[in-house]
């Protein structure tokens, strides 16, 4: 067969055009699937820029001289973070030996074969102790389907804060540290109105301040008041046989996002486009009388914003508190936080437990919380012992406020990491910042929310589910931890 | 028959040569044909075979299944979507007509030579210059309740500002992330027109003077005709660019009060790179894709009709 390329028509021209377009397409996807080889002792990190960076940071010059590893330490924004890992993943290129995770990211990564399970590693390694973690934050946070595929580098429960010298003025109980029957969200409210209206120092006092912001931000303070109320997302899970049903037209979510509302009644209105850090810090400003949120704000506050690392009006006005439950409803706390894995595309996976190995290790762990500057700003331990630090305590008094929201906690619950969870957060997110500045009825917005998640679990193949499920409970993560 | 042409080496030359006189137009263009089909043709029909299949990275990391259509269904049967569709068309109607005749007017203004023009033609290209994301931040502090600038100056004046702020209330969110966008644009329609409007030529406007015509008569009658390609262009560039409006949102609003500030480009940011659900992106997408192109089709036909290029 000949060609004559000197007749070629225009068409033709275009037809090869094309062809080697795809070609070229298809050949960049064809490249190889892992990076340029690196250098041997390096290992990169890749991280979301919340408080334990900062000081993890500070303390990697100490880790490369004490091991000749180079660590590449990166950060991002949350959400850039996980396009940026998911994006790696999908196109299995070895992006970082070291991933800071989200809570909720855990059984998508682990389910995916994104990360690796650390099984074999802790099994192998005589040297690791499991057993100093608070096992509710192991098991939230790091154990999927018996796996621990994540260790944790700064672990989140949540908690009250309160001004004192507003409560004492007003002449308004302290809440109490411990939990307890008589301190419920009904009590939570009916303390906020008690300040509805007040001024305190010549400015007028908000009782309370949320965060309004659709999707992550809301969902994460809301689900603190429905894990409260027992208000469960899904019909059957973590205990098997998984059925993700939708449940958010249950008496549970009713009542919690009627509480949710009354916060926000109580709270400053531009509080509806707060995202976690302006609802955690507007109570340094000095006009909220009391909030609840992540425990990395009993620290945060101190700051007159978000890591600013100069003192707040409330510095020495504050204390913390035990959170409110549900009238005849076990108590549970929304736990989550960051943990650090290894991407199964890695070529220097050892490195990598070398280096989560180190940063979630007691020693370096205190020594973050020691790191001074930028006010003092980590106490987010996931390890037993350092709730009993008293060097650590004299820095951080409110530790056994902490630990005790720690011990009740369940992040499986509170804002299930299964695959696909973003996906219905934003509904969920969505709905609820809909409610919280509309008039439309608790039930009505659910009902749409609770129709809305059913179209996409069904869509995402998640109703009927179709993998095998794993009977996950704080038991069984109990019983997989004492084995080590 | 079949035959083999060989050519002796003495012939080969001027044959080469021959060819490539023949063919330079398409093969200097051949490069840039394969670059916009690699770049844009490929990605569009990837992106439309994927419209047709169930892949969220959530769940796994390849396409699972056929769906045929579900992905749009499930796309505009999801009210956000929708919401987001119609605060795209007015953003983007809105914008551009508000950032075109604020535009003009500054350039008719400009033509003036008054004291002091100089700095403001280089003052005015500033806010085009600022990155989005930087204008989002920038403006989220003057919207601020608690002290912001433009919160201020409205109350200044006993206009109402909402008690959740500008960008808490549903009834003023839009508007305010539609500001942004006037403030930071207009200078660019004032530029181009500005540099358009130089071009008209004084023989014509110095007859119509002599003729008594009105600044506007001049203005309908002779500068807006003479300067019709360049304003049809821009526009439809801005109206493209305000079609895909996402950082702005993003950081002032995040789509919120509710779906009140929820954009087309948001909803595609949050379907794609928060919930990873490529399947409906893509069809999210291809949506997108055909409004703007039929849009920018009716606006060229009509636009164009009785001109000839």
């Amino acid at each position: 067969m000949t060609i004559d390329i000197g007749n070629m028509s225009r068409r033709d021209l275009l037809k090869s055009a094309s062809v080697a377009a795809l070609v070229a397409g298809a050949g960049s996807l064809a490249v190889p699937r892992r990076g340029a080889a690196q250098d041997a002792n390096t290992v990169r990190v890749l991280s979301v820029e919340d408080p334990f960076f900062f000081s993890m940071k500070a303390l990697v010059p100490e880790y490369e001289k004490e091991t000749g590893i180079k660590v590449e330490l990166e950060s991002l924004s949350y959400d850039a973070l996980q396009s940026r890992l998911v994006s790696a993943f999908v196109a299995k290129t070895s992006d970082a030996d070291v991933i800071v995770v989200d809570q909720m990211w855990l059984g998508q990564y682990l389910d995916n074969g994104w990360i690796i399970s650390l099984n074999d590693f802790i099994a192998k390694d005589n040297e690791f102790d499991l057993s100093d973690f608070i096992p509710e934050v192991l098991y939230s946070s790091n154990m999927w389907r018996g796996q621990v595929g994540t260790l944790p580098v700064a672990a989140y429960a949540q908690g009250v804060m309160y001004r004192k010298d507003v409560f004492d003025e007003l002449g308004i109980a302290a809440p109490p540290t411990e939990t307890s029957e008589d301190w419920t969200w009904t009590k939570y409210v009916d303390t906020l109105k008690s300040m509805e209206g007040k001024s305190f120092g010549g400015k007028p006092l908000f009782p309370t301040v949320v965060c309004g912001s659709q999707p992550s931000p809301i969902v994460h303070m809301f689900t603190q008041v429905s894990a409260s109320h027992g208000a469960n997302w899904f019909k059957s899970f973590p205990a098997a046989p998984w059925d993700f049903s939708p449940q958010l037209t249950s008496p549970a979510w009713i009542k919690s996002v009627e509480v949710y509302r009354q916060l926000y009644k109580l709270s400053p209105p531009e509080a509806i486009n707060y995202v976690w850090f302006d609802a955690g810090t507007r109570f340094a400003k000095g006009d909220i009388g009391m909030f609840y949120w992540w425990t990395p704000y009993f620290y945060l506050i101190k700051n007159s914003g978000y890591m600013t690392g100069k003192k707040s009006d409330v510095v020495e006005k504050y204390a913390t508190a035990a959170l409110p439950k549900a009238e005849g409803v076990p108590q549970t706390v929304s736990l989550g936080g960051w943990s650090l894995g290894i991407p199964s595309s890695s070529e220097r996976q050892e490195a990598g437990y070398a280096f989560i190995k180190w940063a979630t290790s007691k020693a370096t762990q205190k020594k973050m919380a020691l790191w001074p500057d930028l006010n003092y700003q980590f106490s987010d331990f996931a390890r037993v012992s350092l709730y009993q630090d008293e060097e650590v305590k004299a820095i951080y008094p409110y530790l056994d406020v902490q630990y005790a929201m720690m011990k009740q906690g369940n992040g499986k619950v509170t804002r299930p990491p299964v695959p696909g969870y973003t996906a219905v957060e934003s509904v969920l997110g969505l709905t609820l910042n809909q409610l919280l500045t509309g008039n439309e009825e608790p039930k009505t917005g659910l009902e749409r929310a609770n129709s809305l998640f059913e179209s996409i679990l069904k869509g995402n193949l998640m109703i009927p589910y179709q993998r095998d499920s794993y009977s996950d409970s704080l038991d069984g993560a109990k019983a997989l931890i004492a084995k080590k | 028959m079949h035959t083999t042409t060989v050519r002796s080496p003495r012939a080969f030359g001027p044959a080469r040569k021959s060819f490539i006189r023949r063919n330079l137009p398409y093969l200097l263009i051949a490069p840039s044909v394969v670059m916009l089909l690699a770049l844009i043709a490929y990605p569009l029909l990837f992106a439309l075979r994927s419209s047709f299949y169930f892949w969220n990275l959530q769940i796994g990391p390849e396409p699972l299944q056929f769906v045929g259509f579900e992905n749009y269904v499930q796309a505009f049967n999801a009210f956000d979507f929708r919401a987001a569709l119609t605060n795209t068309l007015i953003l983007s109607i809105l914008g551009t007509a508000l950032e075109f005749i604020f535009g003009l007017a500054i350039a008719l203004i400009l033509l003036k030579a008054l004291p002091g023009m100089n700095i403001v033609r280089a003052l005015l290209i500033l806010p085009t210059t600022i990155a989005p994301i930087v204008v989002g931040f920038l403006f989220r502090y003057l919207y601020d309740p608690g002290g912001g600038l433009l919160s201020w100056v409205l109350q200044s004046f006993w206009l109402p500002v909402p008690a959740e702020g500008i960008l808490g209330s549903p009834s003023t969110a839009l508007a305010a992330i539609l500001f942004v966008d006037i403030w930071q644009w207009t200078p660019f329609f004032a530029i181009v027109l500005y540099a358009s409007l130089l071009a008209v030529p004084d023989e014509i406007l110095e007859a119509a003077r002599l003729d008594r015509a009105s600044a506007w008569t001049i203005l309908m009658r002779i500068k807006l005709p003479l300067i019709k390609r360049t304003a049809i262009i821009i526009v439809m560039l801005r109206f493209m660019q305000i079609f895909n409006t996402f950082d702005t949102v993003l950081v002032l609003t995040r789509g919120g009060p509710g779906t009140s500030t929820r954009t087309l480009g948001y909803s595609l940011y949050e379907q794609g790179l928060v919930n990873f659900n490529i399947g409906l992106v893509s069809a999210m997408t291809w949506i997108t894709v055909l409004i703007v192109n039929v849009i920018v089709a009716l606006y060229v036909f009509f636009a164009f009709r009785n001109e000839e290029w």
